[in-house]
């Protein structure tokens, strides 16, 4: 199999990277750049942990190839807000009690980053329907959903 | 009781910010260079004999570092959290019980290579007969599964003399529930990393027990225990699913063996093929009350399947049993328990540790008897649930902290003021129905010594270290006992670290299981911070002039207490004292800073620490009566459902749920009500949609799409309500509330169902088809 280099925004950073035709974009993330806030729950887009930002929607790495995101822009949670600057989604999750064990949390910052972007003010049940792709075990997700609202009511 | 600064808050998660920001580092992200990637070669048969196994096709792979077998794990190749049944990889001539047996483990320079090396094993395997029924497996025809039989434990309960009782009962029900294999499905799948560290073998894994794991894999390694290090690393969920050593025991074997980091993760279908299950049981349940509904007598007979392993079986069979009453006094009571070895997969400890299976059950038996006696649901239940002074069927007095009637009250309420009152009114083909269930959870191991032990260190700087063996697994317990620290010093969250569940480092905290770290760690560390403050209190009291009872600690400060007349005294003088100077209406200092405190300490040579260690008070059952005191204190709960039911294409929607829990005290109010909405909606896919599908000891809800987890779409409104019946032996008053959050919910559902459509379902799940049918039955027989 022939490498091929790649290049695409990670993050708001411009990426060069040389990978396999084979290499999933979860495989990419984790393995070979290091950035393992994205999780792998299944590895085949059922649980949604591995959700990231692709040109603002979301996709499962688990089931893309890391080639495909060339030209594109991907978004992870380590591009979402840092300790300095927590991002809104990130503060709201904190607040209102939605993080638990913390597994689903940076695949669910992500969808609901995704779905304020394109409906900044969802009902909650434009929320449950938009993060049903995301599982959660632990909160049974009425926190997560009182997060993403504060914030949607707060721009 | 708005006395304390932290405790009652509902402070930020430790853990929190690193989660959000993706940085909190769980096993499978941990890297080490040179680190190898290992896989688990399995048994594809559940009951056989291993004749070979060949592996030198898969050695002889370039990138394959080693290959082992059961006879390269030198020390016991046994493994299981209650009996050690459990073999750590099948040797030769050895039996293999259920899918999944470990047969070959692979260590190679990437995962693709060691899957591809997988495949070039070869086994040569005697398969035998296998046994999938429970009710077979007890009978002498069946295979054995082990030389001395397939009945793994036996528990018995008599109380008073049942058969005479049941003669005078007004009304008797008797019932057959059953209930259904259940997967834990954490989102996290069972990963850890190990490497050795000069001669220890250091691992850091997603676990609920890191000192369980250590012993499992120091025996098993042959290797002394403090040659072993187990680290919990940030933990994705678990459930009662990471008890079971998963990824340890091979980790060990392969860094010992290799010398090079290794790093095992299984797979979403590996994760629910080997991880342990919620025991499916059938239930057998007769009980007798008299004209008013007071409850006479029990008669059960429960049988639960452990599968090919004990794991907590035996645990769990014990507490199915003590709690089959319900949080009901009954006089008289017969209970035979049985947890019994098939070829299935495992079952072990998951969420409510055999008390839902058991609460479907006499919850439902309830709702029967209130109906045939014409008194509603929540008037058989307050006659009957137990108050302070009620003796349970173990024997056990319930002396205090009994808040079983505040949460009916409680619930009854808000489900007045929340609750469509026109339930039952028709809309087009859909039935709405509510329905109660109640529920009671001893807190800790179950008449068993489970201490916990903790280390707190109050540093130089007024902050403070706390050490203890308690694993966080989400739940927010490293917050909680962060908060009962900062309470007994009078600091701040901020002025806590906790450092937990790591052998190297921390005492045994005992398993995060039982609902028991907040009662049993909690006062672990709440006596270790106790036994730093003496020292701290008497120092102050030096300083201070006083003795040391006169002294409070607070705030950041160390004060003298004051009565109202020196209260008064001081707001009096306050524009003339300068208190800030010490100076008391005596004439003595007034108080001292915490920092100047721990400076006077250090000049007197005396160091702030403190050890701490708890143990509930229990005692153990009698094997032939089951009587005893099996727990130091229990949980109630009772929990009000409301569903719609489509009688057209018998889909259940659960619309809202009133949780009420008394958790004795709420260290952390949000964190309770994050237990109670993930409990009502893990207990909703135990009543709706979830079930794990076996045929001949094969899984065949293998993933995600298959086995049915609640969505986001699926969860109804929930309403938790805090209840606060402190316990006296609590840590301020806490108890617990991480399993009673899912035990009543499947069966308010059940009963909700029934008020709905008046179809009693006696088997769960409760999915469209089986609505279907029924209704289909009942409009046949009415043709």
């Amino acid at each position: 199999m022939s490498k091929e280099v790649i290049c695409f925004i990670l993050n708001g950073q411009k990426m060069e990277i040389e990978v396999e035709p084979s290499l999933l974009l979860i495989d990419m993330l984790r393995n070979r750049l290091g950035l393992t806030g994205t999780k792998m729950g299944c590895g085949e887009g059922e649980c949604g942990a591995c959700t990231v930002l692709l040109d603002g929607k979301t996709v499962n790495s688990c089931l893309i190839l890391a080639r495909q995101v060339e030209g594109h822009e991907v978004l992870t949670v380590e591009g979402l807000g840092t300790y300095d600057k927590l991002h809104p989604l990130q503060d709201a999750f904190i607040a209102e009690g939605a993080v638990q064990c913390g597994f689903c949390t940076p695949g669910m910052l992500l969808s609901a980053k995704s779905l304020l972007d394109e409906n900044p003010q969802p009902t909650r049940n434009q929320i449950a329907k938009h993060i049903s792709g995301n599982l959660c075990r632990c909160t049974g997700y009425v926190k997560i959903i009182n997060a993403i609202e504060k914030v949607a009511k707060s721009d | 009781m708005s006395d304390y600064r932290v405790v009652g808050q509902s402070v930020r998660k430790l853990d929190a910010v690193d989660k959000v920001l993706g940085k909190a580092q769980f096993a499978a992200d941990i890297h080490f260079d040179g680190m190898l990637y290992a896989k688990v070669f399995r048994s594809q048969v559940p009951h056989g004999i291993l004749l070979s196994i060949d592996v030198s096709k898969a050695k002889a792979l370039a990138g394959v570092v080693i290959v082992l077998t059961g006879k390269d794990v030198p020390g016991s190749n046994s493994a299981g959290i209650i009996v050690k049944d459990e073999p750590v990889l099948v040797k030769i001539n050895e039996k293999i019980r259920k899918i999944g047996d470990p047969l070959a483990l692979i260590a190679a320079e990437t995962e693709a290579l060691a899957e591809k090396a997988l495949e070039l094993i070869e086994v040569d395997i005697e398969v035998l007969p296998a046994v999938f029924d429970p009710i077979a497996a007890m009978t002498d025809s069946a295979p054995r599964i082990y030389a001395d039989g397939n009945v793994l434990a036996v528990r018995k309960l008599r109380k008073g003399n049942i058969q005479e009782v049941f003669t005078d009962c007004a009304v008797i029900v008797e019932n057959e529930y059953r209930t259904q294999m259940v997967e834990h499905a954490y989102i996290e799948p069972e990963a850890g990393v190990a490497r050795l560290e000069g001669d220890v073998v250091t691992m850091w894994v997603a676990t609920q027990n890191t000192h369980f794991d250590a012993k499992e894999v120091a025996r098993n390694l042959k290797i002394g225990l403090d040659k072993v290090r187990v680290i919990q690393a940030t933990t994705g969920g678990a459930f009662g699913g990471k008890l079971d050593v998963s990824v340890q025991i091979h980790l060990g074997l392969l860094a010992l063996r290799t010398r090079r980091p290794v790093k095992l993760v299984y797979s979403r279908s590996e994760s629910i093929i080997n991880s342990s299950k919620r025991h499916p049981c059938i239930i057998k349940m007769k009980t007798g009350a008299d004209k008013a509904g007071k409850l006479l007598a029990m008669e059960c007979t429960i049988i639960g399947d452990t599968g090919a392993y004990a794991s907590y079986g035996p645990g769990t069979i014990t507490r199915t049993a003590v709690h089959a009453t319900g949080p009901y006094e009954i006089p008289h009571v017969a209970i035979d328990a049985y947890t019994v070895y098939t070829n299935n997969p495992t079952a072990g400890a998951m969420r409510g540790f055999g008390v839902p299976q058991v609460a479907f059950a006499h919850e439902s038996q309830m709702d029967i008897l209130a109906e045939k006696l014409g008194i509603s649901p929540l008037q058989i239940r307050l006659l009957n649930a137990f108050r302070p002074g009620s003796v349970t069927a173990t024997g056990a007095e319930l002396t205090q902290s009994v808040g079983i009637v505040p949460t009916l009250e409680k619930t009854k309420a808000a489900a007045a003021t929340l609750i469509d009152s026109q339930c039952s009114v028709m809309n087009g083909a859909k039935r709405r129905g509510i329905g109660t269930a109640s529920m009671w959870y001893g807190i800790g191991n179950t008449g068993l010594p489970n201490p916990a032990g903790a280390y707190v260190n109050l540093l130089d700087d007024g902050t403070a270290l706390v050490l203890t063996g308690c694993a966080d697994i989400g739940q927010g317990s490293s917050t909680t006992l962060a908060q009962i620290v900062a309470e007994e010093f009078g600091i701040d969250m901020e002025d806590v670290r906790v450092v937990s569940a790591d052998t190297g480092v921390t005492p045994d905290g005992g398993a995060t299981s039982a609902s028991r770290q907040t009662y049993i760690s909690g006062n672990a560390v709440r006596l270790a911070a106790q036994e730093a403050k003496k020292v701290l209190i008497e120092t102050a009291a030096a300083m201070l002039v006083v003795t040391p009872d006169e002294i409070a600690v607070g705030n950041k400060m160390l004060s003298v207490k004051q009565t109202a007349e020196q209260s008064q005294y001081l707001t009096d003088c306050q524009g003339e004292c300068r208190l800030d100077l010490g100076l008391s209406p005596k004439g003595r200092g007034l108080s001292v800073r915490l920092v100047d405190c721990i400076a006077q300490c250090r000049s007197t040579g005396k160091l702030t620490i403190g050890h701490g260690w708890f143990n509930p008070d229990t005692t153990g059952l009698d094997p032939e009566t089951g009587q005893g005191k099996p727990y130091a204190t229990y949980a109630f709960a009772t929990q009000i459902a409301e569903v719609e039911v489509d009688t057209e294409s018998g889909e259940i929607e659960v619309i809202r749920i009133v949780a009420a829990h008394d958790v004795g005290k709420a260290i952390n109010p949000v964190n309770i009500e994050g237990q109670i909405e993930g409990g009502c909606t893990m207990g909703l896919g135990y009543a709706l949609t979830e079930q794990i599908q076996v045929r001949e000891g094969k899984i065949l809800t293998k993933n995600l799409a298959t086995y049915l987890i609640p969505t986001a779409l699926d969860i109804p409104e929930v309403y938790p309500l805090i209840v606060e019946e402190p316990e006296q032996t609590g840590p301020f008053g806490a108890k617990g509330v991480g399993e009673p959050s899912l035990i009543p919910t499947a069966a308010a559902i059940a009963n909700a169902i029934y008020n709905a459509i008046g179809i009693r379902f006696t088997e769960l799940p409760i999915t469209p088809e089986r609505v279907l049918t029924k209704l289909q039955e009942i409009q046949n027989a009415n043709v």
